[in-house]
């Protein structure tokens, strides 16, 4: 038995469904990712785990408990908000101890516990602080403390780290997700950042228009996309429409350029039209297209990204971007130069919905 | 420049002459009760008025409990509509509103009509019903100013998201109201608490009519009756105003420097 379970979670405002059926289920101590974009439902799944909405139908379970009869405060989940919701009329201190107090501790109990806790967020010497003399990294962070405090059953993170900017979002990032693991806490964590969810998480769900489009590793959800929408949203990619040559023999043609893919084309018949991804880092520039797997086109842009330099080229009808790791020697191709990218079979994959 | 200036400083003198003149000729001939020189004689006589003292200290409990049970019917329902009723926000600032536009006779008489000793609710059929509803018409007539004064204190914190905070810490719906909104809040609820003082303890008509020994028909009474002691009372009221306005002052710049967003 899973600790947390969604089961045919649905949830619709008026006469708009949000939520569709929504399955899932995450083991004990689990870092899970809900990645999508606005509006995609992410977020109110988490308030429904959460008890700040009711589903339309389904059940969530933890720990084997249904949850539907509780309400938000009799559930023991902590939460923590993108706009960090400290209370603005007590210290950090205080801010702590609330859940603390609330559950009934003594003083001594809730003074050790939040020195404990704000150590755990290396904020201890910031206890007689108000939220209103902290910047947004630290607030966020005693927020967690908070969260973290009353020994919550499941911790949820509503984009936590939105209002942050990159460089806290990525020093908390790594934070929470050290915390998270030291504390063993199963955790639910919403961003439609996708680096962040690659970074951080277990396993990622990848939301689209209500519906988990894909649950996997970030592993497999960069390198083995389900869905169109999971392809184009994870990362940058390459989106091919190319003609089928032989279904037969897996050939297909890009342009006038015919290519063999290692993954089996299924029913389709020659003439036909698939979708193929390809990431831009998959390929590298080649002298000459000796073998199969090549792409020969004219460069269109080569942008300076810092660490790559990303170029685009022309095959026929297609544009393929592919990227170039920056080196000192480096001489990037120009605009109107004829390139040659290979790349392996198994880097074209064929994106089915 | 130096002519723009000259000329703004006479508009401000102008204009601050209007209020100032009659106020010093006020405040000037309440001292003029004993013949011949100035002396506090008029103050002395309403101060040592056991009927200023009564009306005075009946007001000022009037207007705590006015204050106390306003503060309790504005505060969770500015709460509950910007919570969970923001649709309804428009109408409860409507009704927050009718105090302005109805006249208080009119309301009185409203009251009288309803709330008579033979009538099903007979509010008027004893003293203390008649101070409850000489309460229950002081919220009313502050109603627009509290209201107001407690939902713009609001709209500086995310109450919704403060609320859901205090939730998934285990906080039941009163702890929510009187340690996380409630503390928050207080600026606005001091400014309208501080506005409904002023108006209980200058107000007329209700009192009047209700026939309860407050202040504002003692003003009145005193000022039909007597030469010296009304100008006295005049300034009294105006210090009790004045103090009301510089507390309102001091309110306001503590909420300036006091923690309003998360």
């Amino acid at each position: 038995m899973s600790f947390l379970e969604l089961s045919g979670i649905q949830k619709s405002f008026g006469p708009v469904q949000v939520v569709h059926d929504f399955d899932m289920t995450i083991e004990k101590g689990e870092f899970v990712s809900f990645l999508g974009p606005s509006g995609c439902g992410k977020t109110t799944v988490l308030r429904m785990i959460a008890g700040f909405e009711t589903p339309s139908g389904g059940t969530i379970r933890i720990n084997g408990k249904n949850q539907e009869s509780l309400k938000p405060n009799q559930r023991n989940i902590g939460m923590v908000f993108q706009a960090y919701a400290l209370f603005p009329n007590m210290t950090v201190h205080d801010n702590v101890a609330f859940g603390l107090k609330i559950a009934g501790m003594n003083k001594a109990a809730v003074d050790a516990r939040v020195k404990e806790m704000l150590g755990l967020i290396h904020l201890g010497h910031l206890a007689d602080r108000f939220p209103y003399q902290m910047s947004g990294g630290q607030q966020q962070r005693v927020a967690l403390a908070r969260a973290l405090a009353p020994k919550p059953q499941v911790l949820l993170l509503d984009e936590p780290l939105s209002a942050l900017d990159a460089k806290i979002r990525v020093s908390l990032r790594e934070e929470i997700r050290m915390i998270q693991q030291q504390l063993g806490i199963t955790t639910v964590f919403v961003t439609h950042d996708q680096e962040e969810a690659l970074s951080i998480s277990d396993r990622i769900v990848v939301m689209n228009s209500g519906r988990a489009d894909q649950i996997g590793t970030p592993f497999d959800i960069y390198n083995k996309p389900a869905t169109r929408f999971v392809a184009s949203f994870v990362g940058t990619l390459n989106l091919i429409e190319a003609t089928v040559v032989d279904p037969a023999s897996n050939r297909i043609s890009i342009g006038d350029q015919a290519i063999t893919l290692r993954e089996p084309l299924g029913p389709v018949k020659a003439g036909d039209t698939v979708s193929l991804a390809l990431r831009p880092e998959a390929g590298s520039i080649a002298e000459s297209a000796k073998g199969d797997t090549a792409l020969t086109g004219q460069v269109v842009s080569s942008n300076f990204l810092g660490s790559v330099i990303r170029t685009r080229m022309k095959v026929g009808d297609p544009v393929i971007s592919f990227d170039m790791f920056n080196a000192p020697g480096l001489s990037p191709p120009a605009v109107g130069d004829v390139v040659t990218l290979r790349f392996t079979a198994s880097d074209l994959l064929i994106i089915r919905e | 420049m130096k002519t723009q200036k000259i000329g703004a400083w006479i508009a401000v003198l102008f204009g601050a002459s209007y209020f100032i003149i009659p106020l010093i000729a006020t405040f000037e001939f309440s001292l003029r009760m004993r013949r011949g020189e100035y002396s506090f004689d008029a103050y002395r006589s309403v101060f040592a008025d056991v009927q200023f003292r009564e009306s005075f200290s009946y007001s000022i409990v009037m207007a705590i409990l006015t204050i106390v049970f306003g503060v309790l019917l504005v505060v969770p329902t500015a709460y509950w509509v910007r919570l969970r009723l923001p649709q309804m926000r428009p109408f409860v600032e409507f009704i927050t509103l009718m105090p302005l536009v109805i006249p208080a006779i009119v309301i009185v008489f409203g009251y009288l009509r309803l709330y008579n000793s033979s009538s099903f609710i007979p509010f008027t059929g004893s003293a203390r019903g008649t101070d409850l509803l000489l309460m229950f018409s002081f919220m009313t007539l502050s109603l627009p100013y509290m209201y107001r004064s407690v939902d713009t204190a609001m709209r500086t914190i995310d109450v919704a998201t403060l609320t859901e905070a205090a939730q998934s810490l285990g906080a039941s719906w009163p702890t929510i109201m009187f340690k996380c909104i409630f503390p928050n809040v207080m600026s606005g609820v001091l400014s309208g608490a501080f506005i409904t003082f002023a108006i209980v303890i200058g107000e007329f008509t209700m009192p009047s009519l209700l026939n309860r020994p407050a202040f504002g028909p003692y003003l009145q009474l005193i000022g039909a009756n007597r030469a010296y002691e009304p100008p006295a009372l005049a300034i009294i009221a105006f210090a009790i105003t004045w103090a009301s306005m510089a507390l309102l002052q001091l309110v306001s710049r503590f909420s300036k420097s006091a923690p309003s967003k998360p």
